[in-house]
């Protein structure tokens, strides 16, 4: 009786000390998740994951009304312009018409060429589309999360929009995954200047135009220049258009993105096959709607 | 039959203790799901009227106003979940959401606990500062994390954002407490 009381006495001891210091060890715990954050270990990309896919579906409900409303809004603002568009549009597939013939042509002597000088192509590329239910930029991060479903990911394969590239994933989840902005400031990719092949990386600070860095000194490069993943290191496919040169100063180069990234909200995500970072029971056609 | 109606009126009883247990630990969690879902709310990939997709920091805003209203129900660790939800949403250090918060948590215990049941200008006027700091608190423990300075200039405009938007939130939080919250919690 009098051990439990000692007992009972003790553990409302420890209690009062958690209470008082309460503040300091939090402020710990959120130094100490920042330290071992830092680490990049494996612990934390699956910790990261699990926590993605705990918060996402709540994102996930609350995004269904907010949908509705923005869909609502979306058709009567297309209505309105809807005479315009549809003028422009007829005037653009007319153009196209002929821009795909003369494509279909090229395509063909391509074919024909490639077949005579025995050439072997890139590895085709698969694209998986995942809806995007969050997203952010400020000083601090820039990212999304995508849900994917069930589709086959891992963590580095490029994301792309319609425009072009966007990022690459960084934290998968069963269901959700977390996709690193080429604008974050972890963000490194290896591109080239599509018409001069000069090689570099593009590198993001946070801020809403990335950098160009580890260029050579003697490469001229200039504004209006258009970028595209250089596809060296195997990691991305090559000649995937990423944005273009929109300053040179001495202190650097920054770059224009292609994608809009202020509003992206389905994304393609770029299985690679021939390459490591796709898993072998996920290589070729994923589960989802692939293109 | 007297045995009976006896059995069904303690049923009636218990069921009416549960129903007002519940109902009592949900209005406590109310100020912590309600910050959360506007956490989450502002992560959604709307097009904003505000350029750079610079978000406002709600997360600032619901803590500042829960721990001056309703400090019984809103404590430190619901400070650390909001804040950590925060760190799972976006991709910036883990822990650096929580800093953030858990300084405005310091300001407003210490500097600001006066400022509870003034006027909602001189509330919004004390709002001001505490954002102010903890952003900048953050800003500089994330520069220092990766080594170089983040743009303060992001961090500025969000920080104005943020300070535009207290009226909008404030309000949402006002119904929450008024209309959906008890006095008995």
């Amino acid at each position: 009786m009098k051990r439990r009381r000692v007992l009972f006495m003790q553990l409302s001891h420890i209690r009062q000390l958690v209470k008082k210091f309460a503040l300091v060890i939090l402020f710990l715990v959120a130094f100490v998740m920042m330290l071992v954050n830092k680490t990049d270990t494996v612990l934390i990309d699956k910790t990261s994951s699990v926590a993605t896919d705990v918060v996402s579906p709540l994102m996930d409900v609350l995004m269904l009304p907010a949908r509705g409303i923005a869909e609502v809004y979306d058709y009567l603002k297309e209505m309105r312009l809807a005479r315009e568009e549809n003028q422009y549009l007829k005037n653009e597939n007319r153009k196209l018409r002929l821009v795909s013939e003369r494509a279909k042509a090229l395509e063909i002597e391509n074919k024909l060429l490639a077949r005579l000088l025995n050439y072997s192509r890139p590895d085709e590329i698969n694209l998986v589309t995942a809806r995007v239910l969050s997203e952010e930029g400020d000083a601090f991060s820039h990212s999304l999360i995508a849900y994917l479903g069930d589709k086959p990911a891992t963590k580095g394969q490029v994301v792309l929009t319609d425009r072009g590239v966007v990022g690459r994933l960084d934290k998968v989840g069963k269901l959700y995954a977390k996709v690193l902005l080429i604008t974050d400031i972890n963000s490194r990719i290896p591109v080239m200047i599509e018409s001069t092949r000069v090689r570099g990386i593009l590198a993001g600070d946070n801020t809403r135009r990335p950098k160009l860095v580890f260029t050579p000194l003697a490469s001229e490069i200039k504004p209006g220049d258009r970028i595209v993943t250089s596809g060296v290191a195997g990691v991305f496919p090559s000649g995937l258009p990423v944005g273009v040169v929109s300053e040179v100063s001495k202190r650097d180069i920054r770059v224009r993105p292609f994608a809009d990234l202020d509003s992206v909200e389905y994304v393609k995500i770029v299985s690679f096959a021939g390459t490591e970072n796709v898993r072998p029971e996920e290589d070729g056609v994923g589960a989802g709607d692939n293109e | 039959m007297c045995g009976r109606r006896k059995m069904v009126s303690e049923l009636a009883t218990m069921n009416d203790d549960w129903d007002e247990t519940l109902r009592y630990y949900l209005q406590k969690l109310l100020p912590l799901v309600s910050s959360i879902v506007l956490v989450l709310f502002s992560y959604m990939p709307f097009k904003f009227l505000v350029p750079e997709n610079i978000r406002p920091e709600i997360s600032l805003i619901c803590v500042y106003y829960w721990l001056l209203h309703r400090s019984d129900v809103f404590n430190l660790f619901s400070v650390f979940l909001v804040g950590f939800v925060d760190d799972v949403v976006t991709a910036a250090p883990w822990g650096s959401n929580i800093f953030q918060l858990l300084v405005l948590y310091v300001l407003v215990n210490n500097l600001l606990k006066f400022f509870n049941g003034k006027p909602f200008e001189v509330m919004w006027a004390g709002f001001v500062p505490a954002a102010l700091i903890s952003m900048l608190v953050r800003w500089l423990v994330v520069s220092i994390y990766y080594g170089q300075f983040l743009p303060l200039s992001l961090v500025m405009f969000s920080f104005f954002v943020t300070v535009a938007l207290y009226p909008l939130i404030t309000l949402i939080n006002v119904f929450v407490q008024n209309k959906l919250m008890t006095d008995e919690v």
